[in-house]
């Protein structure tokens, strides 16, 4: 049977020209050939981690909405651009401090709060740092604020920041971290004292012009802005959550910045695509194997130590990491106060050691579960880690964990080894909260109790002479890794690639200060 | 049609509330403190005990349910923990592009398969015909994560043809950035329902009313129009209700691929931050999408052949 219908239309010549015609209709408007080329000159594009829904610095939950707050908002002082950790002047004029617990500063006269909220004053720098540690504010990040008491109003632009006792990280963290930002005592009062997802009164050197959930926030040039002019008219942020997907839009020219993963890194060191530059920043976080010293099948100290030795972390990096990232000697990572020259256990296995010290335990048939998330990095290193045990007779069963069960681990009492990660801010004190005898069973997995440690911990905080507060954060990390229960293995790297039209201002860790990006 | 549309409708409120139910028990049966994963390691007691109390998460679990249901009725679907605004409107707001995606993955993917479809069965045993089986089996068989990938890499890296990211500001310029997530879990139902076209045209094409059309000399164009596709198409609009579920999945994977916004994504990552009012709320309203629409598909199925308003 053969039917001739549709004969007209169907036609080899008339169905071409039709689609033909379609196609170039449909393309037309579209600005179909080049997207690439589509791109506003005045626009960065510029990829984040995740979206950013809150604009008050009292619930901010990190370095996604800080990256907004940074540009909207502005601080006594911001970090400086470059490979060291550094501060510079922002919405201070002057800034000293004058002993350990008192800091005078004096604010600049040309900022202003938009909606009609006035000039900034020290009134609003009084406001929003003592919101942070009032309780009713329920701030999760009072902790920064450290044992700040006050901020006493001296003049109008003019006051000084009293604390309750020297407070090292407050010129790290406290002033020019999330913690830092100023907003307008005016404009979150008439808010009724909490501000939402959209900013109630901004004075940066950008405004947020709009915010579409889960797919872009758009930052506009502030008119009113009377300090250096910030090189873009418009950054575009958008949230991607999958570094593949952010490594093709880059390479299809629609970002101008992201972080890039760690097994991209060899592909791109050979050459970036559309003129771009990778650069290579090392990170802040912190990777290490950590033991139970609850359980029972972990009190053995030579057992543990035996495990300690058998991991051979550059093995594990080469797999896990495609060899972009450096071993690491304990949670405070280089450039920072209180980093370890070298660990007490050597990066590389010591497989004769790590046998005799087995031998030594007495343990035999040994057998442990090891908790991950359930990301490839952390199975291949388990794999890793897995074979390196056999070596020694020790069996080891992997539990993959989706990222919500993982991250309540804390209080899971049968947990034996976890492959852990934390970030961490620029202050060493933000890496040794989590293991102190008051976190053990929250975030501190390993149960690790050291009285020393915790007051290592507390005085480390206070003490202001750099060169005795890095010993400090040296002998704490000795304690950990002392504990046996501790194998620490990197602090991973901050690979980023950008496009030719922009020069990224990026912290020592490659985060962006986007208010600071030029143009090439 | 009318008692058949009320029994419809009444099954489909109560798969809702079996699935919704589900959820509901399903996710709370998931390891980990909510309260703990959504506010953060540094978050206060103080600050736990309130959002505990808040999402009633002290009262026993069958309470729970009550409660979400009795807001429910009222329309209060609840409040985001972390941006402070309302559930209703977080889901609104995503519902719009994980909607275009699915129905322009739709419109494109059945107007080419019943084509096809439509063309090897009126050319059976043709070359056009192997040719159309064997693309509709190619199609079926890409998966559509790999599919995504490389029509990135061809079309939005490679020639830069479509954008690759994002959903675009503007009629043409959100059409533009459809084509590539549209076409990626579109392409494996444009030879799912050619297939189904081509079949369903051929026992229609032998049956006696068509040789009796033929008998009476009917324009063969009018036949196969006019008296062969609309029964031949029947299969289709089921198949397309219940591919509604289908496709509101592979969205999820586009979503993320091509960082899209939409529901799929929002899901994703209340599940991941245990965020239980924005999962439950949009549950809530993909479940409903998903049974609405083959209520509606068995609808269209039982106006167009009456036979089927017997058949539920």
């Amino acid at each position: 049977m053969k039917i001739e219908w549709m004969k007209a239309p169907t036609g080899r010549r008339s169905f071409l020209k039709g689609a033909t015609a379609l196609g170039a209709a449909a393309a037309m408007p579209m600005g179909w050939a080049g997207h690439a080329f589509a791109q506003d000159a005045g626009t960065l594009r510029v990829r984040a981690y995740g979206d950013a829904p809150n604009m008050d610095p009292a619930h901010s939950v990190g370095v996604v909405e800080e990256e907004i707050h940074a540009s909207i908002y502005n601080k006594l002082i911001q970090y400086k651009p470059g490979s060291e950790w550094g501060w510079q002047l922002d919405a201070a004029a002057m800034i000293e401090q004058v002993d350990p617990t008192h800091v005078k500063f004096a604010l600049r006269d040309d900022i202003g709060f938009t909606n009609g909220h006035g000039a900034m004053t020290a009134e609003d720098v009084k406001f929003s740092f003592e919101r942070i540690v009032a309780d009713a504010t329920e701030s999760p990040n009072k902790p920064d604020m450290g044992p700040l008491s006050h901020v006493e109003v001296t003049g109008e632009r003019e006051g000084t920041i009293v604390l309750n006792e020297p407070f090292a990280p407050l010129w790290s963290i406290a002033l020019p971290y999330i913690t830092g930002n100023i907003v307008s005592k005016a404009a979150v009062e008439a808010a009724g004292g909490r501000i939402g997802s959209d900013p109630v009164a901004e004075s940066g050197p950008y405004l947020r012009a709009s915010w579409s959930p889960k797919e872009k926030t758009v930052l506009q040039r502030n008119p009113d802005w009377k300090g250096d002019a910030p090189a873009w008219d418009t950054i575009e942020i958008y949230p991607i959550d999958d570094e593949n997907t952010a490594e093709i839009a880059f390479e299809a020219g629609e970002l101008d910045l992201t972080r890039v993963s760690l097994g991209s890194v060899a592909r791109y060191r050979d050459g970036v695509p559309n003129g771009g530059t990778l650069v290579e920043n090392p990170s802040l976080f912190y990777v290490w194997l950590g033991m139970n010293l609850d359980h029972p099948k972990l009190q053995n100290k030579k057992l543990r130590q035996a495990i300690q030795h058998a991991i051979d972390v550059p093995t594990i990096l080469e797999a896990s990491y495609f060899g972009a990232a450096e071993p690491s000697t304990g949670i405070i990572a280089p450039g920072l106060a209180g980093n370890r020259a070298q660990g007490m256990v050597a990066p590389q296995a010591n497989i004769e050691k790590a046998m005799a010290l087995l031998a030594e335990s007495g343990e035999t048939n040994v057998t442990l579960s090891l908790d991950i998330l359930n990301k490839t990095t952390y199975t291949t290193m388990a794999q890793v880690i897995q074979a390196m045990l056999a070596q020694i007779g020790i069996t080891l069963e992997i539990n993959v964990l989706e990222s919500g069960a993982f991250w309540a681990s804390g209080d899971n009492e049968d947990l034996q080894l976890v492959l852990n990660r934390f970030s961490m801010a620029p202050d060493p004190s933000y890496a040794t909260a989590w293991f102190t005898t008051e976190q053990a069973g929250i975030w501190n997995w390993e149960r690790f109790r050291n009285e020393e440690f915790d007051q290592l911990h507390a005085a480390a905080s206070a003490e202001t002479d750099t060169a005795k507060r890095a010993e400090m954060y040296q002998r704490a990390q000795d304690l950990m890794e002392e504990s046996g229960a501790y194998r620490f293995i990197t602090h991973e790297a901050t690979p980023v690639v950008h496009s030719s039209r922009v020069v990224p201002a990026l912290r020592p860790d490659g985060l962006s200060l986007l208010r600071y990006f030029g143009k090439a | 049609m009318l008692s058949f549309a009320l029994r419809r409708f009444a099954l489909a409120a109560l798969i809702l509330l079996v699935a919704v139910t589900l959820m509901f028990l399903m996710i709370r049966a998931v390891p980990g403190d909510p309260v703990q994963i959504m506010l953060g390691p540094r978050a206060t007691p103080e600050l736990q005990a309130r959002l505990t109390a808040e999402l009633a998460l002290d009262q026993p679990i069958w309470r729970q349910l009550v409660i979400f249901y009795g807001n429910m009725l009222q329309g209060d679907l609840g409040t985001d923990v972390f941006s402070g605004r309302s559930v209703t409107q977080i889901v609104f707001q995503q519902l719009p592009f994980t909607l275009e995606l699915i129905f322009a993955s739709i419109i494109w993917s059945a107007a080419l398969g019943i084509l096809l479809g439509a063309y090897a069965a009126a050319h059976p045993n043709t070359v056009i015909d192997r040719t159309v089986a064997v693309l509709s089996v190619s199609f079926v068989a890409a998966p559509a994560f790999v599919v995504a990938l490389l029509s990135l890499l061809l079309f939005a890296v490679h020639l830069q043809w479509f954008p690759a990211i994002g959903v675009g500001d503007g009629f043409w310029d959100r059409l533009d950035h459809l084509v590539l997530p549209a076409f990626a879990i579109g392409l494996s139902w444009v030879g799912y329902i050619a297939r189904l076209v081509r079949a369903s045209m051929l026992e229609v094409l032998g049956e006696n009313h068509i040789r009796t059309a033929r008998a009476f000399g009917l324009a063969e164009r009018r036949i196969v129009m006019v008296y062969a596709l609309r029964i031949a198409i029947l299969p289709v609009v089921t198949v397309i209700g219940v591919g509604m579920g289908f496709l509101l999945s592979a969205a999820v994977f586009a979503e993320i691929v091509f960082a899209r916004p939409g529901l799929g994504k929002l899901v994703i990552d209340s599940i991941t931050t245990r965020n239980y009012p924005i999962v439950m709320g949009s549950v809530l309203i993909s479940t409903g999408l998903f049974v609405v629409s083959t209520a509606l598909a068995d609808l269209i199925n039982a106006w167009l052949d009456p036979r089927a308003r017997t058949s539920t």
